[in-house]
């Protein structure tokens, strides 16, 4: 994958130094319009963009199952045993 | 206790309860959190064989611990620094912290093939990744903890944290087109 080329006046490999701080919103507004521009012009690094946010969006969606019975069971008995 | 009546006692009151003696109290905020404690310890323990004893040994901690809470951004991310802390006296993180792939390759791994030809099984991608990658991503997209959060669970600097989440996703990524994994 490209990282040399300018586009929009950045660096891809800039660019996709950024993506995870840019989907967390934590860039100033400024920079974050800037990555924004470049990639509206860079389908490399808005196709990375999308997948990179794509996989933590199947992250977030995990269910967070519940403790199994059987381990809650040994847990409590471990600490009904130090109580 | 209805669940809506549990739910009115802060975990802060539960904490103070427990520093006081009251089991009972203790019991409600184990409840509450014990699959979460559970689900960070299989992810941040580089073996999979001692998790429940880490889960019962920080939460032994936690009672232990309960007066001197404070300070904290909830009681979340103290047990999960309670078993973090466990998790490294068992695991010495002499070189856990190294990470020299160069940022390069990582993009280039991740941005091979496509997320829509194979699609692993996102549990399976993320049980595949190395704890400290697992680790970070359970605290940051699985709880929604700030890097601030994060960073007090882990001992690592935020901006370790953000760095390490990036590459981690990058992993995830990579791991998801992976052909065949997970089924």
């Amino acid at each position: 994958m490209e990282d040399e080329r300018i586009v929009a006046g950045l660096h891809c490999g800039e660019v996709q130094a950024d993506l995870t701080e840019n989907l967390d919103g934590r860039l100033s507004r400024e920079r974050s319009l800037r990555i924004e521009e470049h990639l509206d012009e860079c389908g490399e690094c808005r196709r990375l963009n999308g997948e990179i946010a794509a996989a933590v969006r199947s992250l977030r969606e995990l269910p967070d199952e519940p403790l199994a019975p059987e381990i809650e069971a040994r847990l409590l008995d471990l600490l009904i045993a130090h109580d | 206790m209805s669940d809506a009546d549990d739910a009115r006692i802060s975990d802060e009151t539960l904490i103070g309860l427990t520093a006081a003696g009251d089991f009972a109290a203790f019991d409600r905020l184990v409840r509450r959190h014990q699959a979460a404690v559970y689900r960070f310890a299989r992810a941040a323990a580089p073996s999979g064989e001692d998790v429940e004893e880490i889960l019962g040994a920080a939460f032994l901690a936690a009672r232990r611990g309960a007066a001197r809470y404070r300070d904290e951004p909830s009681a979340r991310t103290w047990l999960l620094a309670l078993a973090r802390r466990i998790i490294d006296r068992r695991y010495p993180r002499t070189n856990r912290e190294a990470d020299s792939t160069p940022l390069r390759d990582l993009v280039r791994s991740a941005a091979r093939g496509s997320l829509e030809e194979h699609g692993a099984p996102v549990a399976a991608a993320l049980e595949a990744l190395a704890p400290e990658d697992r680790e970070i991503l359970t605290l940051c997209d699985r709880e929604y903890f700030t890097a601030d959060e994060a960073s007090r669970v882990t001992g690592l600097s935020e901006t370790a944290v953000r760095t390490r989440l990036h590459r981690a996703r990058l992993r995830l990524l990579a791991r998801l087109k992976e052909d065949g994994l997970g089924r």
